[in-house]
């Protein structure tokens, strides 16, 4: 009986968060494509495109709409699969996982989407917990680490809110407590201030400033130049279809 | 230690799994007690049609069986030893149940009850009727080798051996046979079409929540965990459709069956006891079946 428990243990424990066939060396929390076309039908968005990025490097995508920023931030969270090239994010070979492997580089970093996907019948605290306790089940105390991250974004008095009540700073700001609640290396955010007021803009701008010097690697996709000047970084420039890098 | 600290993760995980699958219904519990109603509904009419059918099947087999009862004919000068040999070499035969011995006097009584023997009956000096062995045959076309057996022995009648020709039991056979057919494949396609619906049913179930599988996707939980409680939901729509259709199913069984019963005697369904336990443990069975795999076949964004 303890043999079988423990098979079983290690069997969750492969797909919960322990080491798989996918994982390769490199250095914690750092970024690097490398020759990587990728897009939607056959029609490339990224063409040949390389990036590196320094473990703790706080890097702005900018560019106009169809550039594709949210393509690269897909492409680096496991949604679209490049066509060519290979991709690594904080040691994972994103480019090799399978539609069923791509829990494994979710469950690695952070993300924090323009659109929040907060799930609505959940409170602050539940979307928040909810990732902690059935994608990273090994998380000690996983209700104290959802709280500290919503004190973190300043929502101590919200846990009990439904999204539909909060503004949308506010679910922003539950948003991003979601992506740093299992403190992850590295951070990637598309147009996080996209869908709310200029205040609520400068409030989540300040966070991931105080999130990437705590020693985050963050990579933010944007086209809002208050954003820009709020916070000093490389900015990668995209332009439509064809891809440039500019430090 | 290690194995309790192993045994208490266990248990929590199962537990927040779970906790999570109640707080998916929480927020939806109006539509899914509206898709648990449609399915039991649906379920509700397969299972009354199927049981009709099977209690329509079962009536007119009896009938069909009463009606073809097998005699052999039994010669006037048949001693009773010839007639208990020719009774032990029948009863011997694949396909005959039992048989028993019907006398001169007995046919006689019968045939006064009989609206079309009762006047010949009535009207002759001497016992017209025979002394027979009536044969219960499991399938009527198990005649042909009754017939054969006793065709040229003693004790049988010579000209009329046998109450019906080999061909007619063959007739009957078929006859029971289609009707047979014809039950299995009307209450299979009622089992279709209600999968069917309930399929369409759940999908459209699991489309209200696409935006929630996403997310859950997003965040990096393992598929296996996001498919476990659209299986549970799945699950328990077919228990919850399967618990109306068996009241459904015991109100018609207890009160529309005897009431057909009792207004078109000539339907004799009989009781329904039997066939409503059946029916209820089919449609758990294939609900749960076919609902739980059409949850598997969902499919899951990148």
């Amino acid at each position: 009986m303890p043999d079988l428990m423990r098979r079983v243990r290690d069997t969750l424990q492969m797909r919960l968060g322990g080491p798989t066939t996918t994982d390769v060396v490199g250095a914690p929390g750092s970024i690097q494509l490398r020759n990587v076309t990728a897009g939607y039908g056959g029609a490339p968005v990224l063409s040949s495109f390389d990036l590196h990025i320094n473990p703790g490097e706080f890097v702005y995508v900018v560019g106009p709409s169809g550039a594709g920023k949210t393509t690269l931030l897909r492409v680096l969270f496991g949604v679209v699969r490049p066509d060519t090239g290979w991709v690594l994010v904080d040691g994972i070979a994103v480019h090799r996982l399978q539609g069923w492997q791509t829990d494994t580089i979710r469950r690695r970093v952070g993300c924090v989407f323009q659109t929040y996907e907060l799930l609505p019948h959940l409170t602050s605290l539940e979307n928040v917990l909810l990732p902690l306790q059935l994608a990273h089940a090994r998380t000690r105390n996983a209700r104290a680490c959802a709280i500290e991250a919503l004190e973190l974004v300043g929502l101590k008095d919200k846990l009990h809110e439904f999204p539909g009540t909060l503004s949308g700073g506010q679910q922003q700001r539950v948003a991003v407590a979601r992506a740093i609640a299992h403190q992850p290396r590295v951070l990637l955010a598309d147009e996080p201030t996209g869908n709310v007021d200029s205040q609520s803009s400068a409030e989540i701008m300040e966070l991931f400033g105080q999130l990437n010097e705590m020693g985050s690697t963050v990579v933010m996709a944007t086209h809002d130049e208050f954003v820009l000047s709020s916070y000093t970084a490389r900015e990668v420039r995209l332009q439509p279809t064809l891809l440039k890098v500019a430090s | 230690m290690s194995h309790l600290a192993n045994v208490v993760w266990a248990g929590r995980y199962a537990f927040n799994v779970f906790a999570y699958c109640v707080r998916c219904w929480r927020g939806r519990l109006g539509a899914w007690l509206a898709t648990a109603a449609a399915i039991g509904g649906v379920l509700s009419l397969a299972a009354g049609a199927e049981l009709f059918l099977v209690l329509s099947e079962r009536s007119l087999s009896e009938q069909v069986r009463a009606a073809s009862e097998f005699q052999v004919f039994l010669a006037d000068t048949a001693g009773a030893d010839q007639v208990s040999a020719l009774k032990g070499e029948i009863a011997a035969l694949p396909g005959v149940r039992h048989v028993t011995y019907r006398s001169k006097a007995e046919a006689l009584a019968l045939a006064r009850h009989n609206s079309t023997l009762a006047t010949i009956a009535d009207n002759s000096d001497v016992n017209p009727f025979p002394a027979s062995l009536v044969v219960d045959l499991s399938d009527p076309s198990a005649a042909e080798q009754v017939t054969t057996l006793v065709t040229h022995d003693p004790a049988t009648d010579r000209d009329v051996p046998s109450s019906y020709t080999p061909a007619e039991g063959r007739h009957l056979s078929a006859f029971l046979s289609m009707a047979q057919g014809v039950v299995v494949g009307i209450a299979l396609a009622a089992l279709a079409v209600a999968s069917l619906v309930a399929f369409v049913l759940l999908r459209s179930e699991i489309r209200a929540r696409r935006a929630e599988l996403r997310i859950l996707t997003l965040v990096g939980t393992p598929r296996p965990v996001i498919r476990l409680p659209v299986l549970l939901e799945a699950v328990a729509l077919a228990v919850t459709g399967t618990v109306v259709a068996s009241l459904t199913l015991t109100f018609v069984g207890d009160h529309v069956v005897p009431a057909v019963n009792t207004y078109v005697p000539f339907l004799q369904l009989g009781s329904a006891t039997g066939a409503v336990a059946a029916i209820r443990a089919a449609t758990l069975g294939s609900s749960v079946v076919a609902l739980g795999a059409c949850s598997l076949f969902v499919r899951l964004p990148r």
